[in-house]
């Protein structure tokens, strides 16, 4: 079983080194590749000057586009099974296999780390909190599936998905989006609990100002992947 | 509508006619997004030449004046090819997209064969 990591990467260079530390020490069956998306920081040099897997974006992709590289990467170089992983420091390597075994069991499409299932560690701020509510709340009514944490950026596929995703990705925001999508085709998304960390450095692709655009767009996303066919 | 402005209109269209097939000609513009643009200005000839069938036209779907028809009709045609050019971007930003996803996997294989490369000719020396 061929597994990979995905760390979409955007001016990391404080903490991609101990992201990829993490993943080796605690996930070694994992490979992982680092999406550099035009970094203007150090973050490029770091990666080569200590041997990681990368990628490197010519342009600017934005988060989607990255994430999407790493999903075609995984598929063109037959990966039964690929994971999300934050570069900043949010996400902890120890969940990897828990993650995967559970994927491999209950047979999921899709195993998503919640922060929300035993409320522990790092909560987000309360708007946020508010706001991925929100999302559980639209999901649960037009699917009728609960999903605890459809921000989550740790998420892990099967095959099946990573091809779908390799195909067809939102640009920005994609992640409950997406999985609106898996939902839609009648696969089976699980949560597993999770902790997070604040993240170690850079700054969120989220700021207040683009908040609101986020909510309507993802809301709009969100109708509209429910009724494609 | 007087001569005169039938004159001026139709002169100015073939103007058009000739800029866009110039820069057809020249490869700056795709003749399959001219297409629309030759088509509308070949209508308005018609309109321009043959009047009545303006007012005819107007008279038909109820619009009193034919200048407000022509100006309905001028601002409905600019919509459709606005909207198809924006389909047009967004169908090029995919194109993009993918293109730079796999442009940068293959920069990264590249880069691990030259490295291996470096390295079995270094063995062999």
């Amino acid at each position: 079983m061929k597994k990979l990591v995905i760390i979409p990467a955007f001016n990391e260079s404080e903490s991609i080194v101990s992201t990829i530390k993490d993943i080796k020490e605690n996930a070694p069956d994992f490979d992982h590749v680092i999406i550099n998306d035009c970094s203007v920081d150090n973050t490029y040099q770091l990666c080569v000057d200590n041997g990681f897997n990368v990628v490197n974006l010519p342009i600017n992709l934005g988060i989607g586009g990255a994430v999407q590289t790493g999903y075609l990467y995984a598929y063109q170089n037959g990966y039964d099974l690929a994971v999300q992983f934050d570069g900043d420091g949010q996400h902890d390597a120890k969940y990897l296999d828990v993650m995967a075994k559970e994927l491999e069991e209950s047979r999921a499409a899709m195993v998503i780390g919640s922060r929300f299932i035993d409320k522990q560690g790092f909560q987000s701020s309360s708007v946020r909190r508010l706001g991925i509510r929100y999302f559980s709340f639209l999901i649960k009514l037009l699917t009728g599936k609960k999903i605890t944490d459809p921000t989550s950026g740790l998420r892990m596929c099967n095959r099946e998905i990573i091809k779908m995703f390799a195909d067809v990705y939102p640009k920005d925001y994609p992640e409950p989006e997406t999985t609106v999508k898996v939902l839609r085709h009648k696969m089976l998304v699980k949560e597993i609990p999770v902790v997070m960390r604040a993240r170690e450095g850079g700054v969120s692709s989220i700021t207040p100002k683009k908040s609101i655009y986020y909510m309507f767009k993802v809301t709009l996303a969100i109708m509209i992947e429910r009724v494609r066919r | 509508m007087t001569l005169k402005i039938q004159i001026i209109i139709t002169v100015l269209v073939i103007i058009g006619l000739v800029y866009i097939i110039g820069l057809i000609r020249k490869h700056r513009l795709e003749l399959k997004y001219a297409l629309p643009w030759m088509g509308a200005g070949i209508l308005v000839i018609v309109f321009a030449c043959v009047p009545g069938f303006m007012d005819a036209l107007s008279d038909l779907i109820g619009i009193a004046s034919p200048v407000n028809m022509i100006f309905f009709l001028g601002f409905l045609f600019a919509l459709v090819i606005i909207l198809a050019l924006t389909v047009a971007v967004s169908s090029a930003a995919n194109g993009v997209k993918r293109l730079v996803q796999q442009l940068a996997i293959l920069e990264k294989r590249n880069r691990e064969l030259e490295e291996r490369i470096k390295e079995l000719s270094d063995e062999k020396k």
